[in-house]
Formats: C-alpha cells, sequence, structure tokens
C-alpha cells in the first residue's frame, strides 16, 4: 500500500536540529523541535451504504524555545527548511518580553528510533478490506425494522514522530492506532435509543482481524432494541456498581485531571498538598500508565521526548503523586512522568493522561451482584466531565440495570452520575478481579484531544444518580 | 498558494465524473494566561487542501496539508486510491451547482485581526489579569484570519475570507473552598472588552466560592443564560433540525415538519448575514446560503442540508466557530451558520422577578443534551435557587435533569440579551417541568 507522503516527518531531522541551534543562538535556554506527520483512513458506513471513505495525510513543524519560564511557540505545515527556521525565529520572539521565571527544565537526553509495535502493520493491508469492516459491522445490524441507523466505521491513525532538543535528544518514533465501530439506533413509535460495541487500540490490523464483526454488530443492534424497555433510572443518593468504562470515567474525570501537574502548580486542584493523604478507601489504588502494550493512551514518548511511566496516582487509599510535563515537573522539583502531550504539531503541549485505570480487588462479578441488596448497575458510558476545583465530576452512563436483593432487574436508560470524589471513593467497599481498558479522547477544558484509555474492574460506591425525562 | 492548489487539482480533475477541490490558508495568533501570567504566545500557518470526486457512482476523497511541492499531487493520489478501492454509492447526488449569491457580504473581515502583533495580544491578556479581581489559572485569546476557496467540476469557483476571535476565561477565587468563574468570547472583530470580561470572570468565581451542596430534590423552572442555553439548544434542537439526522431517522423531529414542536415563543432564523463566526455568502461547498426561518411560532418551518442530503440550504461546512486551522481536513457535514432565537421582551432580573420556585443556572459542569433523545442529567456547578421571585441560595453539586426537546415546547420566558455563543445566538430563556436532585 502507498504510505501516502513523499516527505516525512521523518526526513526532516537535520533541518530540526538547525532549528534547535537557532533558537539557542537567539536566545532561548531551551528549544525543542518535532516534526509530525499523520496519517489516517476513515471509512463508515450508514444504512449498509458509504458515507465517508478518506485518506488524510497532515503534517507539520512545531518549534518552542524556552526563555525566562515562559514557551515560545511557531508552526507551520511546511517541511521546507526556511518555513521551519523562519518558525524558529517567530518562536523565540513570542517567548521573549519580561521574564516570568527563573525556572530551568530538566529534559532526559534520549536518542532511539523506533517503529510501531504491531503484528500486522495497516499499511499492508489492502483498503477493501477495511471498507469490508465497516460494512460487515454495519450489516451484522439488520436484524430487526426498529433499528433505523446502522453505522459501521473503521479508523486507523498512523503518526511519524521526530523530535530534537537542546538537550541533545533525537528520537524518532511511529504510533498506529486502530479502531473498529458498530452503532445501532432502534426507534420505537415516539422512542429512540442507541447502542455501541467495537474495539480499539494502539495495535495494527489485527484488531479487526482478531474481532468477531457479525458479534459486535448483532451486539449494538441487539441491544438498542432492548434499550426501549428501559425504564427512567432512580434519583438520589444510590449504591452504584460501575462498568469498567465507567470505573475508567471516575479514574479519568474525578481524580486523573486533578491529578495533572500543572493543576496542582495552580493550586487549581482539590488534590494540591495532597501526596500522603487518604483519598479513598484501602482497596482503592490507581494509576497513569503510557507503556500498557496495545492500550488507546500507549505512547512510547510524550511530545516533549520524555519517555513513557507509570505514575502511581493512588496506593491503598492513600494519595502519591501527579503527573507530569518537563515544566511541572521542574516547578515541583519532581522528574518528569512523559505526560507532556500535545493533539498534534499544531497545538499546545499540556500535561495530559494516557491509560488511567483502577487497580483490580477480589471480587467477582456475580458474587458482587449477589451481595448488593438495593442498587443500580451501570452499562457503557456516554461522556464525563472533570471538576478539579470543586473536587466533583460528571459521569453520564448510556444505561444500566436496577439491582434488588442480588439480583439484576429492570433495565434503566441513560441516567447521570456526580458527587464529590473523594466522597465516592472512600465509600468503594468491592472491586472485582478483571480490568478492562476503553480507548477515546480526552479534552482539556474544551479542546486539545488526546487519545487516552481509561479503565478498571466493576466497582461498588454511593453516588449522586439523576436520569434524564 | 491555495488558489494555485485548487486551479492545479482541478487541471487535472477531467477524467472524473464530479470533482471538487477546497484549499484553506490560515494564520493564527493565540496567547495563553497560565496562572494569572502570560506563559504561551504561539503563532501557528496552517495550509492545505482536501480533493472530492466520482467516477462510476464511486467516491474519492483525501486531504493533506500543503507542505512540498508534490502535496498536490499526492492529495490527488491518495484520492485516486480511495476511489479505486471505492464500492458503488447510490446516495451521491453530485457536488455543488453554481448559484447567484442571496445575500450581501457579512461583515466578517476585521483589520485588527489582521495586523495584530504578538505585543497587542500580550497587552490584551495583561489588561485582563490586571483587572480581575481574583486568580486566572487558565486562559487563553485566539485570533486567526482564515482564506478558503472552493471550486468543483459544476462551475463552482467561490472563495471566501474572514476573521476569528475566540477566548476562553477561567477563574477562580483562592481559598480553602475555592469557587470558578468560567467565560467565553465568540466574535470575528476584536471587539472584546477586557475590563468587562475582568469583572465577569471576577464575579462568578466569588459567586461560586459561596455556594452550598444542594439536598433534596424538587420539580422547578430552569432558567439559562446564554452561555449555557447556546450548547443546550445546539446539542437538541441543532441536532432534530440536522437534515442528515432526518434522512438516517435519527432526530425526533423526522416526521414534524410544519408542525408544532415547541412553544409558540420560539422562532429561530439562521442567520449568516449579520456579524458571526461562519457568516458568509457561500457555504464551504459553494452554495449561496441565506436567511432561513426553521422555526417560526413552535412551528417546524425547515431543516438544514447539504448536498450530500439533497437541496442544500447552504449549511454545508467545514469551518469551525471556534478554531480557523485545519477547515481542509474537515468534511463538509451540516451546521447552522449563526443559528438565532428571537429574542422576548424580558431582562434576566424581570425573568427571575417572575419565576416563582426556580433555578438561574450560571455554570454546568457541560452544557449539553443528548443529541438523540433530547434527554439531560447536568451537574450544576453554580446556579442560583429562586422562590417567590427572589434568589435566595446559591447552589452546587446537584443534577439538574429533564429533556431538551420537551422543555422547548415548555418555554415560560424568552430574554432580551441575545449573545453569540458559537454558532447560535441566544438570549436567557426560561422552562419549566425540571427536576433537582441533590445529595
Amino acid at each position: 500500500m502507498m504510505s501516502g507522503c513523499t516527505i516525512c516527518a521523518t526526513d526532516v531531522q537535520d533541518i530540526l536540529s538547525k532549528a534547535v541551534d537557532v533558537m539557542r543562538d537567539s536566545g532561548a535556554e531551551f528549544a525543542d523541535a518535532r516534526s509530525q506527520t499523520i496519517r489516517n483512513i476513515g471509512v463508515s458506513t450508514t444504512n449498509g451504504e458509504l458515507r465517508q471513505l478518506v485518506q488524510k495525510s497532515t503534517g507539520g513543524v512545531c518549534l518552542r524555545a524556552w526563555i525566562g519560564g515562559r514557551w515560545g511557540y511557531g508552526t507551520v505545515t511546511s517541511f521546507g527548511k526556511d518555513a521551519i527556521i523562519d518558525a524558529a525565529r517567530e518562536a523565540v520572539r513570542n517567548a521573549s518580553g519580561e521574564r516570568k521565571s527563573d525556572l530551568e527544565l530538566e529534559p532526559s537526553t534520549v536518542k532511539c528510533h523506533m517503529g510501531a509495535q504491531v503484528r500486522i502493520h495497516p499499511d499492508s493491508v489492502d483498503l477493501s478490506e477495511k471498507i469490508s469492516a465497516a460494512i460487515d459491522v454495519d450489516n451484522a445490524q439488520a436484524i430487526d425494522d426498529r433499528i433505523v441507523n446502522r453505522v459501521g466505521a473503521y479508523s486507523e491513525e498512523v503518526k511519524e514522530n521526530c523530535l530534537v532538543n537542546s538537550a541533545g535528544s533525537d528520537i524518532s518514533w511511529q504510533e498506529v492506532r486502530t479502531l473498529c465501530r458498530a452503532m445501532a439506533i432502534a426507534a420505537d413509535g415516539q422512542r429512540m435509543e442507541r447502542y455501541y460495541d467495537g474495539p480499539d487500540s494502539t495495535l495494527g490490523f489485527e484488531v479487526v482481524k482478531d474481532a468477531d464483526l457479525e458479534l459486535i454488530g448483532r451486539t449494538a443492534a441487539d441491544e438498542a432494541i432492548a434499550t426501549l424497555g428501559a425504564v427512567r433510572a432512580p434519583s438520589g443518593n444510590l449504591t452504584v456498581i460501575s462498568d469498567p468504562m465507567v470505573s475508567g470515567l471516575l479514574a479519568h474525570e474525578a481524580m486523573g485531571h486533578a491529578s495533572e501537574g500543572d493543576e496542582i502548580t495552580k493550586r487549581r486542584s482539590f488534590l494540591t498538598d495532597a501526596v500522603g493523604r487518604k483519598v479513598a478507601s484501602d482497596i482503592i489504588s490507581m494509576y497513569d500508565n503510557g507503556t500498557v502494550a496495545g492500550a488507546h493512551g500507549s505512547v512510547p514518548f510524550d511530545d516533549e521526548g520524555t519517555p513513557s511511566s507509570c505514575t502511581r496516582i493512588i496506593e491503598n487509599g492513600v494519595y502519591t503523586g501527579y503527573m507530569h510535563s518537563l515544566e511541572t515537573a521542574s516547578q515541583l522539583g519532581c522528574r518528569p512522568t512523559g505526560n507532556g502531550r500535545a493533539e498534534n504539531f499544531g497545538k499546545r503541549v499540556w500535561v495530559r493522561m494516557t491509560n488511567t485505570y483502577f487497580a483490580p480487588g477480589e471480587w467477582d462479578k456475580d458474587e458482587l451482584i449477589a451481595d448488593t441488596k438495593d442498587g443500580i448497575l451501570c452499562d457503557k458510558m456516554i461522556n464525563g466531565m472533570e471538576d478539579p476545583v470543586g473536587g466533583c465530576f460528571e459521569a453520564k452512563c448510556l444505561r444500566g440495570y436496577i439491582v434488588k436483593n442480588g439480583e439484576v432487574t429492570d433495565m434503566v436508560q441513560s441516567f447521570t452520575l456526580t458527587g464529590r470524589s473523594v466522597d465516592i471513593l472512600c465509600s468503594a467497599d468491592a472491586l472485582t478481579k478483571e480490568v478492562v481498558l476503553d480507548g477515546g479522547m480526552c479534552g482539556k477544558g474544551i479542546e486539545d484531544w488526546v487519545r487516552v484509555s481509561s479503565g478498571g474492574p466493576y466497582m461498588r460506591a454511593r453516588m449522586i444518580v439523576g436520569g434524564g425525562q | 498558494m491555495i488558489s494555485n492548489a485548487v486551479d492545479r487539482a482541478m487541471q487535472s480533475a477531467g477524467r472524473y465524473d464530479q470533482a471538487e477541490a477546497y484549499a484553506s490558508d490560515t494564520l493564527v495568533h493565540t496567547v495563553y494566561i497560565d496562572d494569572s501570567k502570560i506563559s504561551n504566545i504561539e503563532t501557528k500557518r496552517d495550509v492545505g487542501m482536501m480533493f472530492r470526486m466520482s467516477k462510476d457512482s464511486r467516491l474519492g476523497k483525501s486531504s493533506v496539508s500543503l507542505n512540498s511541492d508534490d502535496s498536490v499531487d499526492r492529495c490527488m493520489s491518495m484520492a485516486e486510491s480511495v476511489l479505486s478501492f471505492s464500492p458503488v454509492n447510490g446516495e451521491f447526488r453530485g457536488y455543488a451547482q453554481p448559484g447567484n449569491a442571496r445575500i450581501a457580504q457579512p461583515d466578517v473581515w476585521d483589520r485588527r485581526v489582521e495586523n495584530i502583533t504578538a505585543d497587542e495580544l500580550r497587552e490584551l491578556a495583561k489588561c485582563i489579569i490586571e483587572n480581575c479581581r481574583v486568580d486566572i489559572p487558565r486562559a487563553q485569546i485566539r485570533v486567526s484570519t482564515t482564506e478558503s476557496r472552493t471550486m468543483n467540476g459544476n462551475g463552482v469557483d467561490v472563495g471566501h475570507r474572514s476573521t476569528l476571535v475566540y477566548g476562553h476565561f477561567t477563574s477562580m477565587t483562592v481559598r480553602d473552598h475555592p469557587g470558578e468563574g468560567m467565560e467565553t468570547f465568540h466574535g470575528t472583530h476584536l471587539d472584546l472588552d477586557p475590563v468587562a470580561i475582568a469583572d465577569a470572570l471576577s464575579d462568578k468565581a466569588e459567586a461560586a466560592a459561596e455556594c452550598r451542596e444542594f439536598k433534596g430534590s424538587e420539580k422547578l423552572t430552569m432558567i439559562l443564560p446564554p452561555s449555557e442555553m447556546g450548547d443546550m439548544l445546539m446539542s437538541s434542537v441543532g441536532a432534530a433540525v440536522n437534515g442528515e439526522n432526518r434522512k438516517y431517522g435519527s432526530t425526533m423531529w423526522k416526521d414534524s415538519l410544519d408542525s408544532q414542536v415547541a412553544s409558540e415563543s420560539l422562532t429561530i432564523v439562521d442567520d449568516p448575514t449579520v456579524r458571526a463566526p461562519l457568516s458568509c455568502v457561500f457555504d464551504d461547498e459553494g452554495v449561496p446560503t441565506e436567511r432561513r426561518v426553521i422555526v417560526e411560532g413552535g412551528i417546524l418551518r425547515n431543516f438544514m442540508n447539504d448536498t450530500f442530503c439533497g437541496d442544500s440550504t447552504g449549511n454545508g461546512m467545514r469551518r469551525s466557530s471556534v478554531e480557523a486551522q485545519g477547515s481542509y481536513d474537515r468534511t463538509p457535514v451540516i451546521k447552522p451558520l449563526n443559528m438565532s432565537v428571537k429574542p422576548g421582551s424580558y431582562s434576566r432580573d424581570q425573568i427571575v422577578e417572575q419565576t416563582d420556585n426556580g433555578i438561574l443556572v450560571e455554570k454546568f459542569a457541560w452544557p449539553e443534551a443528548d443529541e438523540l433523545t433530547g434527554r439531560f442529567g447536568l451537574n450544576v456547578r453554580c446556579g442560583y435557587i429562586i422562590r417567590k421571585g427572589e434568589i435566595v441560595d446559591v447552589i452546587n453539586n446537584a443534577l439538574l435533569m429533564g429533556n431538551m426537546l420537551e422543555a422547548v415546547a415548555n418555554i415560560e420566558m424568552i430574554g432580551n440579551d441575545p449573545t453569540q455563543m458559537g454558532v447560535v445566538t441566544v438570549p436567557t430563556m426560561s422552562f419549566s417541568g425540571t427536576e433537582l436532585v441533590g445529595n
């Protein structure tokens, strides 16, 4: 298959080195230059017809200069030497002005060139197979007239990164992500409901090859129809059994965002100065780990060239630490953790999560349900929102079930969970044995989307529940 | 540069039944505030194109950054590859047909934005910092210019240029239990008032710091100011009148054309004739735009369409109302140009005074209704409880629940304070029949 580009990010390493020299010579105390090409293929079908089929190749260079505690950025969608050097000078100009601080960064020096760790590289697979994957999950949903809208989707992303900095780092690496999804909408009179299913990863086309596409499509359709019979969820402060997806949403929204180093340096997080403090029940441990093989949020290096790592955030209920970029690590006197990430070459580097999850417990799922007298069991999430200042969170669930006297009873339609994060985690009294990660996109505030995953086991805790009308 | 790219692509597109090239050139300047200090200043240049074509009912499409001499050829070669694998598509109706402009050029270009320097941006940010009584943990002001050109084999050849100004600001009081405020600015011109923004940020954070946790549950009237109303309207009504959702049966209003779907007091017009981020004479597919009534006196009068859905209403958009860069990378989707709710006669204070039992929501965690069902259950970060026309309490950490597609049929009052919020212009509105649940 074609690679889709004749000039790639990795072809400009020498120019990046020169750009870093230009920034240093112009007064930058630290400088880095990062080039990136991003190749995407996206296929989506609706009701058996092809709706989208697109190949994209975007690329450019981001130059950063650090002067007086401030970053200046220059970005271009050009791999030409003159344009890159001009952007380097622009970065220095943007960083200049009144000094903000004398903070010095402590980047690691890394020399490494690596490809993606995949079994079947998407570049080696015919586009027709990718189209077939989307059509197969679409057609598998055609099981009932009540399915009014079927969507099958396949997407892949191949990201080539190259980074040079003034600390002597010289790195290139490739990231591959593959995703396949089914989404079914069922209608019955004036009621409409939906359900989705499908795998995602930093793996190659094996994600599709190894999946039962027929089952994924049929499950989405079956469950969308079943949801038409769901009743309104109860409201109030209830016992909730979060499924791995919603547990992950809690990890990400309730504690993850508030553990990002920049929220700590600004004292914008309720977890500022929390290291050593009890923030959850003894059974809760939580990590952000960019090294999980195959997980959607894994990266070998962050966008500042720091190798990815596993950060212990909570250990047996005690808060243990934050995630860092180069800047926040220096501000707090810590080592960078490999969490300085950007959506792409055209966006700012922030402290961002990778794969964030709760560690497993000792219960079986059936045992946990049998032990619950009165509660609500979550089934898949829609989205969530963090509240680092207030210490709360919001998690929207796609649907759930009432648990009564140890048995799963009525299905309930979409509902929302909220509450104070620490109160909820302190009320957690049971976790199941298996951790599942679910991939998605994470925005910071309202934009800057990066690929992450989150997850955990089934978890039982007390939360405020509200069902929409 | 983009004109050459589009010309070059279309010159070699004769072998296709249909072809379209779109290219955009964007220059973006951003200043970031972190912890009440200016932290970053960015300058970004983003140039690229998308090429789409059809042959024998098969479709090809590709987009690239124009970052080297062979970018246009690469784009077309990738699109050709897609075309060769594409199954026959029975839905495709062709790209836009040429048409005459139906509206005058809206005022969407600001010379101040065009000529802005890093120093001017820095001064603007400094003015907000200096006038704010509380901390500004995170904020950004982003100004940009965009020039684009759309050309297709049917004879469409239109250009567009506009400026965009977007601001997102957060504020925070420094206390044991801090309060947080947020402000946004959406516009085409640099008429952002830094002192007013600083005041609003201070007021909101100080109010949020006084919040107490809501306990219990009750039915009440929901009052949404423009900051919360914009996304609530867009995610519910915006999705319900989207022609693609209608085509695929995934809107509750699919069979409701010319039927009463909302209160008689609700009239919504998509109006690209005024100064708004996506106002334009031709949409991003080259279809002429016009002022169009969507809902009139509560009756659904029109859906919005692009060329894919047929009978395009000039709503096929690649551009974003908040971010200029990357429009060439986006396939056109149906989007309002400036969905405007006809304002009422009430000030916000009058709406509060005439509410017996309600909540004025200062800030949701994220204002959003379910696009399919209209349902919402949203965390209230800061809300004012109203009893007999008076604010008696300020609360947080509660869920406000309801259904926006039902709420628009239960409008109590519409305010006289229309405000631009992205692609919608909305006033304060109040709705009966929502439920608040706390701990």
